[in-house]
């Protein structure tokens, strides 16, 4: 018997190996023997400036190969002058690394300017910037800095949004269940927005290497899932207790909305980190309007039960630090990649948190979702945040 | 929580980690791991100092292998041909183009193109003759595709390099024409797509001297051209002779007090005009060459696409002098010389060979 089990678990494990066997041989067959089999056109080189920094009397520019060939990069050229510059670690690429290239350049404040660099088939690859400005220096001032702007968009807005709890608290099941489906209207339109964010960085920014489109499906979805799942275990796992249910579902609403803070003070951190001041300051005012509703978010679910000061405080700082942290990655190692990455993992986790709210509002009594306050609640939340970004 | 001995737990927690693995991997590959490298520093051709670890991109202060061809060579190389004379007295002058379609050269440093070519280089050889020799000269297309030669200058329709398209492969054709009439003149290839096949480097320069000759000079050959190495039919780089800024990391020596006389001709493609601006003096210029006399006392001259012409100046004074495009953009691209002017007067001789 024993033995039998134990052919049985080899012939598996033999039969799981054998496709992965055949495949490698193949592979091996392409690259090897068989490369003549496929070799027809000619691979282009490709690379894809992914960042431009203007410091004292010099101009930094990051550089990945994204091409499907080694490359060698042998001039750079600045609005499509050729400049003298440095290029480190070396000027070889392979596939998908990165090399600085510094160019002593003396650039003039707001005026846009051109990057190029020419690779050793003469082929010129190009990025523009709408207007120069200092990259800020790295120092602990801007450590500092970057926190409190953290504060401005992440924490506080969020607890101002606390503050409605009690408002809610004393409302009506149908007033109550409006201003659910309100958040559940806010935070999937922040979601959307987030996936269209990603999407342009994307595009802008990747070359076809990367398949940004793909990235952001995949990381949203797993984001999704992997909040959905764990959410459903704390759920499940305190589901005994009535008192504590609420608090699960509005914790996991917290750690939802963290994750989207945290591509939130990414935005703003590269912005500042990139020169962009305008555009930070609109982020900012953007962000802190955005982030009140999220308060509102948490505090709905939490209405029913007593309240808990203390629980909804440190549910208000889980949604809200994760903001200074978005900030000092988004300021200091900042690359399209991970914005991209972060604003998907973030439109993953708000998708998740609308799901939650919406299960949140069917378990309240309501089997479906055609009532009057459900419908007009998401809707009116979307209205309302079309509005706010239109205006700010 | 038993989550690390669960199967769930187990995807759970190595999706994670594959997820994190690629964040970083991506994230951080900028920094430099070269730090702790002592950094080396560079002057550059535009005065500023650099300082790197890492490899220097710089067109002029390249100090790596010379390049495959060399401009100071070219400019003062002139092809006489093979020389005999018919029974009529008349000097015959016989040479051999060859024309190829496949080579990669090193046009700028590091950076490497297909050029098109007569006998191996862009431009091609400088061919030279006195008004009224007979010119004959051998063409055989060893490249992929048709070529011909088209020169400028006086001659019968047939051997106008227009007509008659020379098969790739090494099909062969025989210019023949009297040399006139005298002056600086372009030949160059004139097979359709006629641009590419101009701004790929099939072209070279024919001088055409007078009986008399001219006086004494140090004399030299600019051919003012560029490289479109992106095909966006527009340069990427500008030149006096092929490589871009050479002539400003390897000045032109010149004696002051002598003759300087510059065989200038424009073989620019995709731009309109291009010009020659000459610093701390200014020159006689005789448009196409073909007058004794000169058009202009100037320091800038402007040509459209297949002008030239010839500039006489002198230095009184030693030292280095620039030369470029008063068009900018040329000269910022490459398109940038000097002449560095030596006090000593050495008698040096001249003459056709």
């Amino acid at each position: 018997m024993e033995e039998i089990k134990k052919a049985s678990k080899a012939k598996l494990v033999v039969s799981g190996i054998i496709p992965i066997l055949i495949l490698a041989g193949m592979i091996g067959y392409i690259f090897g023997p068989g490369s003549a089999l496929l070799d027809f056109g000619t691979p282009l080189p490709e690379i894809t400036i992914e960042k431009i920094e203007f410091l004292d009397s010099k101009i930094v520019a990051t550089v990945r190969n994204t091409g499907p060939i080694d490359v060698e990069v042998v001039q750079a050229d600045v609005n499509d002058r050729i400049q003298p510059a440095a290029i480190e670690p070396d000027k070889n690429l392979t596939r998908f690394e990165t090399a600085k290239v510094i160019i002593p350049f003396q650039w003039n404040n707001a005026e846009p300017y051109e990057i190029g660099l020419t690779l050793s088939d003469g082929t010129r690859f190009a990025k523009s910037v709408d207007a120069a400005a200092h990259a800020p220096e790295q120092s602990l001032e801007l450590v500092a800095y970057f926190a409190v702007i953290g504060t401005y968009v992440g924490i506080i807005p969020v607890m101002i949004g606390l503050l409605w709890f009690p408002f809610i608290a004393r409302m009506s099941k149908n007033k109550y269940k409006f201003f659910l489906a309100l958040t559940a209207g806010l935070l999937l339109f922040l979601g959307i927005d987030a996936i269209e964010e990603g999407l342009g960085i994307s595009s802008e920014n990747f070359a076809g290497a990367f398949n940004g489109t793909l990235l952001v499906t995949t990381v949203v979805v797993i984001s999704f899932l992997g909040l959905y799942y764990t959410s459903e275990k704390l759920v499940n796992r305190y589901a005994t207790s009535t008192m504590a249910k609420p608090v699960v579902i509005a914790l996991m609403i917290s750690i939802g909305i963290g994750l989207h803070n945290l591509g939130e003070g990414l935005a703003i951190g590269a912005a500042i980190g990139l020169g962009a001041i305008a555009l930070s300051k609109f982020l900012i005012v953007g962000f802190t309007i955005h982030n009140t509703t999220e308060g509102l978010a948490i505090a709905a679910p939490m209405a029913r039960v007593k309240p808990m000061i203390g629980k909804l405080a440190a549910m208000g700082m889980i949604a809200g630090t994760p903001a200074i942290f978005g900030a000092w990655i988004g300021g200091f190692i900042y690359s399209p990649f991970t914005a991209v990455v972060f604003l998907s993992i973030g439109a993953g986790a708000i998708f998740q948190v609308v799901v939650s709210i919406i299960k949140w509002i069917r378990q309240d009594g309501e089997k479906t979702l055609s009532n009057a306050a459900v419908v007009s609640g998401i809707a009116v939340g979307m209205l309302v945040m079309y509005l706010t970004s239109i205006l700010v | 929580m038993n989550l690390v001995k669960t199967m769930k737990g187990k995807m759970l927690i190595s999706l994670i980690a594959v997820s994190v693995a690629s964040v970083i991997y991506f994230t951080f590959l900028v920094v430099n791991i070269n730090a702790a490298e002592q950094p080396r520093t560079f002057l550059t051709h535009s005065g500023a100092l650099i300082q790197t670890t890492g490899d220097i991109l710089d067109p002029v202060g390249y100090a790596g292998k010379p390049l495959e061809f060399n401009p100071d060579e070219y400019m003062r190389e002139f092809s006489y041909g093979r020389v005999s004379k018919l029974p009529d007295g008349t000097t015959l002058r016989e040479f051999t183009i060859i024309a190829e379609d496949d080579k990669i050269m090193e046009i700028s440093p590091g950076v490497f193109f297909n050029v098109w070519i007569y006998n191996g280089t862009v431009p091609g050889p400088t061919i030279r003759a006195t008004e009224g020799d007979l010119v004959r000269v051998k063409f055989i297309n060893n490249g992929q595709m048709p070529h011909t030669i088209h020169f400028h200058g006086i001659h019968k329709s047939e051997m106008d390099g227009v007509f008659e398209s020379v098969g790739q492969g090494g099909g062969q054709f025989t210019y023949e024409f009297v040399a006139g009439p005298v002056g600086v003149h372009p030949y160059h290839c004139h097979v359709m797509p006629l641009e590419e096949h101009i701004s790929r480097g099939l072209y070279g320069v024919y001088i055409v001297d007078p009986k008399e000759g001219r006086p004494p000079a140090d004399e030299m050959v600019m051919t003012l051209n560029g490289f479109d190495t992106d095909f966006d039919t527009e340069n990427n780089f500008y030149a006096a002779n092929t490589i871009p800024f050479y002539y400003q990391h390897h000045p032109i020596q010149i004696n002051a007090n002598e003759l300087i006389r510059v065989y200038v001709v424009n073989m620019l493609e995709f731009d309109q005009i291009n010009n020659l601006h000459l610093h701390g003096n200014l020159f006689d210029y005789y448009p196409t060459g073909t007058s004794r006399l000169p058009s202009i006392y100037t320091d800038v001259v402007t040509f459209s696409q297949g002008e030239r012409g010839i500039m006489e100046f002198n230095y009184a004074y030693p030292g280095k002098y620039l030369f470029h495009a008063h068009k900018t953009e040329f000269a910022e691209k490459g398109w940038t010389g000097l002449f560095l002017v030596k006090d000593s007067v050495e008698s040096k001789e001249y003459g056709e060979k």
